[in-house]
């Protein structure tokens, strides 16, 4: 009965299949409720910014056909979804005769590498910040020192990354502002253009990891209280057991279950946050191509990259909920915990 | 946010009604309460900004291009924060925007509460498929990045007011609050107050109302709180991206057009950083309102983060005071607990839950400990063993084994006498346990710490040792949840003989347990005792059982050894008024109302009475017992007692003060 049972794949697997449906469904049906519809209000903007656009009527129309936006919404609703699950979206308008999924394709890799970076350490330091705050034998200078790493908890990503921009891009000089590398290395393997890019991520990277550590912390000081004030807790200072294995064997290995469960369910708003980062930082990852795409009306491509963030995300919280039971014994016993 | 939902843990005091207006209220945190000043002043300043200046300079062309702050060369006193590049005045500006991001952010948070709590009761009231069917969907909702999809929608539907923006926020703001609600009524149900309400035929929605909310309410605030930032960060983050409403001007729209006119590069600063610290005052304000509701709903936290503002404003603790330190404990004694003092520093004044225990453990005998809960005898257990929790502290008294003091001991030191030489079988066997580790691991933890043997002489000694109690080999691969109570006692006695200590401390070992598997729990210690010839203290508030385990019997009153005999004695004549009033509460349920009746007459223990502690409930009760306490002596062989009426002198005693 122990690690992972197949009903519990199984069911977790039926949540992540839920859970792309509905953020795919989202996308395709609340633009479909709100009045008007997106052909004629694109017409309607491209008229604005022209002032004046010839046979708009026409235009309209055949856009409609082109995008099966004539059909009945079922038919339309099928339609989307035989294209999501072939990851066909069509080409992008504002850079045919490129297909969405291509230009989808290679910026993800920016974002993937930015995220898991700044997502590990602002976990990994929040948890062990947070672990040393929630513990009772954590020498006193460092009991007041690390509060203080909260202090950037509150702020959100993107207006710490504008001031990092301006106070060490620009004032200081010290990194680059935006982009993933310069346009003066040569993308490949090569050691300039490794050191390019790292330097490039530094700024992006640290104003996720400063501003989101926090929560962890915060979240993982209060499991560690609560573990603080468990019997078996109690029983392993009576074992005579070192601080040391006390506190990782008996406080933050128990601590660190439900602040696994956060991260799961956190992963989502780290993901829309570093949208807004990609953006002030001109980083070319999904975020920055979205805002792209949107901005260029671009709607394919717009498609494209919000349904993968959906699958990216829904995958991540999936590979968790796989690895959960294999840290906590427990799990498949307390089907209803999450 | 689902950390701090990890249940309202037991030592949250129900609140029944609203009773917000006691000074003693946890709601006044300083935190909470600070953070509700920084937003309201926020508010302040967008709503009474109108009545000062001319939010009309608000509008493009109103004043000069790019005129700096009115302290910077070259600012003008007609637009003090400055102007930006389309001659809008920032400080108009930053007025008018800064009550709409509020509004948003207010507004989504509330609605998605309100749906919240409407999707949460009824998953967690109705439960069956409605529960499975909003759970899942909540689970799977709240894992959504709801700003792509608000990205795309935004692409899509052009937002007018801030009120639709709020609206279509609101989509994303209920999971949060549903799946809180759900586990908040889960565990509350579940409380005994609330299951008595239940029986008493209270209709659902008082329940809800009146036993349920006010426990819910500061998680419900923080879940508030944390909602409304939330939202204020989706709304602020599609104006930053230059999605929002274009015509209303809002705090990220400002940020927007400042980036797409390249105001960084250009050096003006005023009018990029304006909105941005704007913003950052309102969410450190919402901030320090969710952590303060956070300490408000854990009282946990609370305690910890006081102590240690208590140990921190105490400087170190005082060092602790030696009646006579250095003293070897009596060859016939395995442990001498020697004039010990614990105290509770609570925020209410100094409880004293030990006062002068004196206690000799003889070799190879079982000294039962007993009295009602609250007396101290299971403080006086965890100061034998030195886990005093805090705000307690041992402040006088030594806890001899051989010639060490453990009081006295270092960390390393106190490490290895630890186990070897003392032991614990636990009060709550069903937590004793590491969940997450084989019962292998927990017991070869034991051994390591203090030996070194091989892996092979390891596993031989542990299945020796469940070998030793009664249980099956395979229960060394075993987790804890897999294991049954009686199981998991018998595992927790295995390991207290693990290093085969000279004395365990048993602290009422079968307390959690139903009687047959208590029998089975009791005579696996009495065996293991007998066999290693180990010496126990049993902590326990079962008289009979008592009665069956022990040599000698101490009893224990407000904090105080009251007598201390031979178990034979101590039933057949018991000397002090309390040990006679728990012996008469064994044998018949009606006899147990003179105990019951008394007992809202125990003294503070903050505030000790002069004289004998037990005096309030005394029958006997003289005047010389209202002003000196009583010694424990030795009135009978063997048989000591601290008590006035078997001191023959006792009227010549009080005379002699008077004269």
């Amino acid at each position: 009965m122990r690690g992972l049972t197949r009903e519990y794949v199984l069911q977790r697997f039926l949540m992540y299949l839920l859970t792309i449906w509905l953020g795919s469904t989202l996308i395709f049906v609340i633009p479909r409720l709100a009045p008007g519809d997106p052909v004629s209000e694109m017409v309607g903007r491209l008229s604005l910014d022209a002032g004046y656009i010839e046979n708009a009527d026409k235009l309209i129309e055949s856009w409609k056909a082109r995008f099966g936006l004539d059909a009945p919404i079922h038919v339309q609703y099928f339609r989307y979804w035989g294209n999501v699950f072939r990851l066909n979206f069509g080409y992008s308008l504002s850079h045919f005769p490129t297909e969405a999924w291509t230009m989808v394709k290679d910026a993800l890799p920016w974002s993937l590498g930015l995220l898991t970076v700044a997502t590990v350490l602002s976990f990994s330091i929040g948890i062990t910040v947070g672990s040393l705050m929630g513990w009772r034998r954590t020498p006193r200078w460092l009991q007041m020192i690390l509060p203080s790493s909260l202090t950037f908890t509150a702020i959100p990503y993107f207006m710490f990354g504008i001031m990092l921009i301006y106070l060490v891009a620009f004032e200081l000089d010290w990194l680059p502002a935006t982009g993933a590398y310069s346009r003066r290395v040569d993308p490949g393997w090569n050691l300039p253009f490794i050191k390019n890019v790292l330097t490039h991520a530094i700024l992006p990277v640290v104003s996720i990891v400063l501003t989101s550590m926090g929560g962890w912390a915060l979240g993982m000081r209060g499991l560690m209280i609560s573990v603080n004030n468990e019997d078996y807790f109690l029983l392993a200072q009576v074992k005579g057991l070192p601080p040391t294995r006390i506190f990782f064997r008996y406080g933050v290995r128990n601590a660190i279950l439900p602040a696994l469960t956060a991260l799961a369910l956190g992963l989502g708003g780290l993901i829309s946050g570093s949208i807004l980062v990609e953006f002030i930082f001109a980083y070319p990852g999904t975020g920055y191509t979205l805002y792209q795409a949107i901005i260029s009306q671009d709607y394919t491509v717009t498609q494209a990259i919000a349904n993968l963030i959906i699958l990216v995300t829904a995958t991540s919280v999936f590979l968790l909920d796989l690895l959960y039971p294999l840290i906590d014994p427990r799990i498949t016993y307390k089907r209803n915990m999450r | 946010m689902t950390v701090r939902q990890q249940a309202v843990d037991e030592t949250t005091t129900p609140a029944r009604g609203w009773g917000l207006n006691t000074w003693d209220s946890p709601w006044l945190n300083f935190k909470f309460l600070l953070g509700v000043a920084i937003v309201l002043l926020i508010l302040l300043f967008g709503l009474l900004g109108p009545i000062f200046w001319d939010t009309d300079l608000a509008y493009t062309g109103a004043g000069p291009l790019n005129k700096p702050p009115v302290w910077e060369e070259g600012g003008l006193p007609e637009h003090p924060l400055g102007t930006e590049s389309n001659g809008r005045d920032m400080l108009a500006q930053l007025i008018l925007a800064t009550p709409s991001s509020l509004k948003v952010g207010f507004l989504a948070a509330i609605i998605g509460m309100g749906i919240g709590m409407a999707l949460g009761s009824v998953a967690g009231y109705v439960g069956g498929w409605w529960d499975h069917v909003i759970r899942t969907l909540s689970d799977s909702a709240i894992t959504i990045p709801a700003l792509v999809v608000l990205v795309v929608i935004a692409s899509y539907v052009q937002m007018t007011d801030t009120t639709a923006m709020a609206l279509i926020l609101a989509a994303f703001a209920w999971p949060g609050p549903t799946r809180l609600v759900r586990s908040q009524i889960l565990t509350l149900r579940e409380r005994s107050y609330v299951r008595m309400a239940h029986l008493s035929g209270a209709p659902a929605l008082e329940i809800m109302f009146v036993e349920m909310l006010p426990n819910m309410l500061p998680w419900l605030a923080a879940s508030l709180t944390g909602g409304i930032s939330a939202a204020i960060l989706g709304a602020t983050g599609l104006e930053v991206l230059g999605l929002g409403p274009t015509r209303v001007p809002s705090l990220g729209l400002i940020i927007n057009q400042a980036t797409t006119n390249a105001a960084l590069v250009r050096g003006l600063v005023w009018w990029w950083l304006p909105p941005i610290i704007i913003l950052m005052v309102i969410f450190v304000g919402f901030f320090l309102m969710t952590i303060g509701l956070d300490e408000i709903a854990n009282p946990r936290i609370r305690q910890f983060s006081s102590s240690r503002r208590e140990r921190i404003a105490a400087g170190e603790a005082p060092p602790v005071e030696h009646v006579d330190g250095g003293v070897a404990a009596g060859r016939d004694a395995a442990l001498e607990v020697d004039d010990l003092h614990v105290h509770y520093f609570t925020p209410r004044g100094e409880v004293i839950a030990a006062n002068g225990v004196n206690l000799k453990l003889r070799r190879g005998e079982i000294l039962g400990l007993v009295g009602e809960s609250g007396c101290g005898k299971t403080t006086v257990a965890m100061a034998i063993l030195q886990v005093v929790q805090p705000p307690g502290r041992i402040v006088q008294g030594a806890v001899r084994i051989e010639d060490k003091d453990l009081v006295s001991l270092s960390g390393k030191q106190l490490r290895e006498v630890r186990w070897r030489d003392l032991a614990l079988v636990p009060q709550g066997a069903m937590n004793s346990l590491n969940p997450v580790t084989p019962v292998r691991e927990q017991i070869a933890d034991a051994i390591l710490a203090h030996e070194n043997i091989s892996r092979v002489d390891l596993e031989r000694r542990i299945l020796g040792l469940l070998n030793d109690v009664g249980l099956p080999e395979r229960v060394i691969d075993m987790y804890p949840h897999e294991l049954s109570g009686g199981m998991k006692q018998r595992v927790c006695i295995a390991m207290s003989i693990a290093l085969n200590p000279q004395v365990i401390v048993a602290d009422e070992p079968t307390s959690a347990l139903d009687v047959v598997v208590q029998r089975v729990v009791a005579q696996t210690l009495l065996e293991v005792k007998e066999r290693l010839g180990v010496s126990m203290v049993m902590i326990g508030h079962d008289m009979g059982l008592q009665a069956q385990l022990v040599d000698r019997i101490a009893v224990m009153y407000a904090g105080n050894l009251v007598e201390v005999a031979p178990v034979e004695s101590a039933f057949s004549e018991p000397l002090h008024p309390y040990t006679q009033l728990l012996i008469e509460s064994i044998p018949s349920i009606k006899e147990r109302k003179p105990l019951n009746v008394t007992e809202g007459l125990t003294h503070d223990l903050r505030n000790p009475p002069p004289g004998c502690i037990f005096q309030f409930r005394c029958q006997h009760v003289e005047q010389i017992c209202r002003e000196r306490r009583p010694e424990l002596m030795e009135r009978e062989d063997d048989h000591l007692v601290a008590c006035w009426l078997y001191e023959p002198e006792r009227h010549t005693l009080i005379e002699l003060e008077e004269a």
